[in-house]
């Protein structure tokens, strides 16, 4: 009788729901693999239908946002012709430099990023609910050979890393969430460290870890403001993606290392389209001791 | 009636949840959008009572949960918490008006936010605590309490295959 009357009270069946959800929690947590896949299966069923529904209902909100959000679209537009006047004139001068570095880092036998297969996707849905905006869902997933941990770039540089994967969509956390860490090189000096970007600034990106402030205090050995990062050769990524460039650069509170600030090349709140570069990432970044990486191909330039 | 209860609360619970997928994403109040899911698991609470109520609302947070990015179950574990409050609460009321229902189901709306970025942030969630957090409950509550004369009927429907507030 009492195994009976056991969870027959209104509070003891939410003790149950509740035990229930920590328990699954729990499960989720450690990554049970059947338990992903349960949800991965839900997503790919729910997908087409949540395609064909904001097909329909997509006047709706195209309004709403014609309504709210008319002055800031002028003002982008502005802004990104000014933006692409500037890029015309710069492209020919990367090309020239890109075929500069596809030299050296041949020399140096790091793989290099023209050379790694990529998948052109959309972005279908920016993050859902009201604590999701450094995430957004993307048209391709593992049938198109994206898999978890996949660097994800623009024409401009890094935007993020695939997060989850389903069958026809994946999961991209952006560099805006500060959390996200990565193996960066700075390209004046050939230094290594890790940076994040800034908490809610996120076209700011910090180096904070693993450049060593010059012994002498000398200036000359600090890296050029205006000089572009990319990913190290030793990041989770493969080498040589835009991050950005230096805007500042300051001894650290500890006196022996260096913050670096850079100006993000992408701004990964305005994303549309984006290029998974198909090259599996590492679980977890090499953290210390940081090595250069390009020493081989420094030498190979000199020579 | 139309079909079995299971499957128009499912039908109700889709709805929302495709509605929160695809609308809502875009259409947001000063940057926060209305939480469909949550509304529906309270709404639950208050028409299911203590008994049923918190099982619904925990159906509801697991659907939301397979798109959120903190860990399965931390809606649902929140949802149905919320649900049974409502639930026990809205007993102790001498009678419910159109206005009382909003005003309960747009705060209960709210503190689901709070409690799904208080548990979000205890399993590992990043940036969950935050002034920004306790602005988005605010709107929450308010967008909730407005959308309840849309919402209550259709959770009603579900529940009990009729409509209220007639």
């Amino acid at each position: 009788m009492v195994a009976s009357r056991g969870f027959t009270t209104p509070r003891r069946r939410l003790v149950l729901v509740v035990l229930s959800g920590f328990t699954l929690l729990s499960l989720d947590l450690s990554r049970f693999g059947p338990l992903e896949t349960v949800q991965s299966v839900a997503r790919d069923v729910i997908h087409p239908v949540t395609s064909l529904v904001g097909a329909v209902l997509s006047p709706f909100s195209d309004a709403w946002n014609a309504v709210f959000d008319y002055g800031d679209l002028e003002q982008q537009n502005r802004e990104l012709q000014a933006e692409l006047d500037l890029l015309r004139g710069a492209a020919l001068e990367v090309d020239a430099e890109r075929e500069a570095f596809r030299r050296l880092l041949a020399a140096s036998e790091i793989p290099y990023l023209g050379e790694v297969e990529r998948v052109t996707a959309g972005v279908v849905r920016q993050g859902v609910g009201n604590f999701s905006a450094d995430v957004v869902t993307i048209d391709k997933g593992s049938s198109s050979g994206i898999a978890q941990g996949m660097a994800v770039v623009t024409g401009a540089g890094m935007v993020g890393r695939v997060e989850q994967v389903d069958s026809t969509t994946a999961t991209v956390r952006l560099l805006s969430d500060s959390t996200l860490v990565v193996g960066v090189r700075l390209a004046s000096t050939d230094a290594v460290g890790l940076g994040s970007t800034v908490p809610n600034e996120p076209m700011v990106f910090r180096i904070d870890k693993g450049l060593d402030w010059p012994l002498d205090d000398d200036v000359s050995q600090l890296p050029e403001i205006g000089s572009v990062v990319v990913t190290a050769a030793t990041s989770r990524y493969p080498a040589e993606i835009p991050i950005g460039r230096i805007v500042s650069v300051r001894r650290n509170e500890d006196g022996h290392s260096m913050e670096v600030m850079v100006e993000m090349a992408n701004d990964v709140t305005d994303l549309s389209y984006v290029t998974v570069l198909k090259s599996e990432g590492v679980d977890q970044l090499p953290l210390n001791p940081v090595v250069p990486s390009t020493t081989a191909a420094s030498d190979a330039g000199s020579s | 009636m139309v079909g079995s209860a299971p499957l128009r609360l499912f039908t109700v619970m889709m709805a929302g949840l495709l509605l929160q997928l695809t609308v809502f994403v875009d259409l947001r109040v000063v940057g926060v959008a209305p939480e469909l899911l949550a509304l529906f698991a309270v709404a639950a609470g208050l028409l299911a009572g203590p008994d049923r109520g918190p099982y619904v609302a925990f159906g509801a947070g697991l659907l939301w949960d397979v798109y959120l990015p903190t860990p399965l179950g931390v809606s649902a574990v929140v949802f149905a918490v919320t649900a049974y409050g409502v639930a026990r609460f809205s007993e102790e009321l001498f009678q419910e008006s159109r206005l009382q229902v909003a005003a309960i189901l747009g705060l209960a709306s709210g503190l689901s936010v709070i409690g799904y970025a208080l548990l979000g942030s205890v399993v590992g969630g990043s940036g969950l605590i935050s002034f920004r957090m306790l602005g988005v409950a605010v709107v929450v509550s308010m967008v909730n309490g407005l959308l309840t004369p849309i919402i209550v009927p259709a959770v009603s429907w579900a529940l009990e295959g009729k409509r209220v507030f007639q």
